[in-house]
């Protein structure tokens, strides 16, 4: 399985990533490429600058040093408008929607980006079909079709994540950026959002990048772990060999297990 | 949304509020009551236009008086210099209309990446450049007197609209048909047109998109959205559409100067209105204006009534000397600030409706 996946192109590649504040460096030369049709998480104590990696790749941070492409196209001094619009997706560890919209406007909205119709002035928004049927689709995979004409605000905390993960998912990006998606869920509505991370792992033409720190959804969705430790890239391969490797047990274990508890 | 009992009552109060805007040169035959009415549709214009950036979009600007200023000084200028013709006015009301749209694109471009406290730092300072300009400009601008000027003949007072065989001037339910009433309806009709054009705005993509960056301007930049280019965009849309306020404004008034057009008091009431009709939905705007232009014609009168009535009786009639108006005006706003903490409609609207 690896030896196929690593045959291909990489779709996203980051090179001697480095991003300082002050004297601390919070990523420091990550050099990494991720592939199409792979799963990678991303694991690593709290501090160890996953987070902020993710704020580079998707543009909310500008790299110190170093460089992001995907493929040839160089991100590395991009908006994350522009970023977003070149197929990056990513969604928020906090949950992070529009609360006084609708469910259904949430999604339009993602919808919308990828359409370009934001600039659409004098067309009412409930009269472009296209929208309304492209934002249906994503509402009715999220499980949340009965629940279009609440606000965001209103809906319980597991919909709101399911609901994040729909806009993600409305975007329909090539790279895709899951920040802790079932924080602060429950056991019994943690399986909708990870059966919906599961759909777009199975498309072959997608990279899905993970930040987990659950050592069950980590076994559930990766097939490959990158192990970030103060800002480097301590270890990258296969799940089952990053997982038993000494160095790993030594830095990462020992904090999960008080984490996941 | 569902039609709730909130909604129900916005919508009633804004079909009145349009019928007896409509008719209201037949309606309040005195000319006081036609200014009000000509003033209410103004500034419906000029507060839903605001509505858009501070409602909408979340950007606070103080800068919104100075666009209308440049339509109306815009207009002014023009009709003082080249004579009362069609001409004119339009030179006038494009010229108004462009400086506003690059003095707004201007600070959209330099001051919209900043904080939104320095953003409003920025449109404060630049506004009051343009008064200061306004008033040491006197030779174009004529200072703080103004300028007076005459407008296209149609809308003159002695202008007859229909002449009967005698050759007067047709009355219709008694009212004279004269340049007045196309006055009237000149400013009726061009308000409604840019308030319809907003509301068209309000429930376009467009819309939904500045509704996103007031709630979560990150979330939507991340989503493919340039934040920056998009409240540019709307902050020169409203500023054109509150220059063409303007514009009518002046040819209503037939005299533009910084108290009517340019001063700070403007951009109280603004906010004001704004504030009392309720934010971030249009309708706010309508209620808003009217309540706030009533009162500020007809409060001091009603106090008169009202302190002449309670005359003999100690205190009463000395509290509620019309003079003391701005003072009940201050109450009447806190309290329906504090009974209506999200405006009079948008707090209508909740009613009723699920949270």
């Amino acid at each position: 399985m690896s030896q196929a996946i690593f045959m291909l192109q990489p779709s996203l590649t980051t090179t001697d990533l480095t991003i300082r504040f002050g004297g601390h460096v919070a990523v420091n030369k990550v050099s990494c490429n991720f592939h199409p049709g792979e799963t990678t998480v991303i694991v690593g104590p709290n501090g160890a600058g996953k987070t902020t990696y993710f704020n580079l790749i998707s543009g909310q941070l500008a790299a110190s040093a170093g460089s992001i492409h995907k493929g040839d196209l160089d991100l590395t001094r991009m908006s994350p408008s522009t970023r977003a619009k070149n197929g990056i997706g990513r969604a928020f560890q906090l949950t992070n929607l529009f609360p006084q919209l609708t469910v259904l406007e949430n999604i339009r909205l993602a919808v919308q980006a990828r359409s370009g119709a934001g600039w659409g002035l004098f067309r009412p928004v409930d009269s472009l079909t296209a929208l309304k049927t492209g934002a249906q689709k994503y509402l009715e995979a999220a499980q949340l079709t009965d629940k279009g004409s609440m606000t965001a605000a209103a809906l319980p905390h597991g919909d709101q994540r399911k609901l994040e993960v729909a806009l993600l998912m409305a975007m329909e990006p090539d790279i895709y950026m899951f920040d802790e998606p079932t924080a602060g869920m429950s056991l019994d509505q943690a399986p909708a959002v990870l059966e919906l991370i599961a759909q777009i792992k199975s498309d072959p033409t997608k990279t899905v990048l993970l930040v987990e720190h659950k050592m069950d959804v980590v076994r559930a969705l990766a097939d490959r772990i990158i192990v970030l430790h103060n800002g480097e890239l301590l270890a990258d391969g296969a799940p089952d060999e990053v997982m038993s490797s000494q160095i790993v047990r030594d830095v990462y274990l020992g904090a999960a297990t008080e984490e996941t508890a | 949304m569902k039609q709730t009992f909130g909604t129900i009552a916005v919508k009633t109060t804004m079909l009145i509020i349009a019928a007896l805007l409509l008719f209201a040169p037949f309606l309040f035959q005195d000319i006081r009551a036609l200014e009000v009415a000509a003033r209410i549709c103004i500034f419906i214009v000029l507060v839903a236009s605001y509505d858009l950036l501070i409602g909408y979009t979340g950007i606070v600007s103080f800068a919104h008086t100075m666009f209308f200023g440049f339509g109306a000084y815009g207009a002014a200028i023009a009709l003082k210099q080249m004579g009362p013709g069609w001409d004119a006015l339009a030179l006038g009301t494009v010229a108004g209309v462009l400086v506003s749209l690059v003095v707004a694109a201007a600070i959209g471009l330099i001051s919209l990446r900043v904080k939104a406290i320095f953003f409003a730092m920025i449109t404060l300072a630049t506004a009051s450049v343009a008064l200061v300009l306004a008033s040491q400009l006197s030779q174009l601008t004529g200072g703080e007197d103004g300028i007076t000027y005459r407008t296209p003949d149609i809308f003159k007072t002695a202008t007859k609209l229909m002449v009967d065989d005698d050759g007067k001037v047709v009355r219709w339910f008694g009212v004279k048909l004269n340049g007045k009433l196309a006055a009237y309806y000149f400013v009726f009709a061009t308000s409604l047109t840019l308030f319809l054009v907003l509301l068209r705005i309000t429930v376009s993509p467009l819309g939904t998109v500045l509704k996103a960056i007031r709630e979560n301007e990150m979330r939507a930049e991340a989503m493919g959205y340039r934040v920056v280019a998009y409240r540019t965009f709307v902050f020169c849309l409203a500023a054109v559409v509150a220059s063409l306020a303007g514009s009518v404004y002046a040819v209503w008034l037939k005299y533009t100067g910084p108290d009517t057009a340019l001063s700070f008091n403007i951009m109280i009431d603004i906010l004001l209105m704004v504030v009392i009709g309720g934010m971030g939905t249009m309708w706010g705007a309508v209620v808003g204006a009217v309540l706030m232009v009533m009162a500020q014609y007809y409060l001091r009168d009603l106090m008169g009534a009202a302190s002449e009535a309670l005359h003999g009786i100690p205190l009463l009639p000395e509290l509620l000397a019309p003079d003391r108006w701005l003072f009940w005006l201050g109450i009447i706003f806190i309290l329906l600030v504090y009974f209506f903490p999200k405006g009079i409609v948008g707090t209508l609207m909740l009613k009723g409706a699920r949270t």
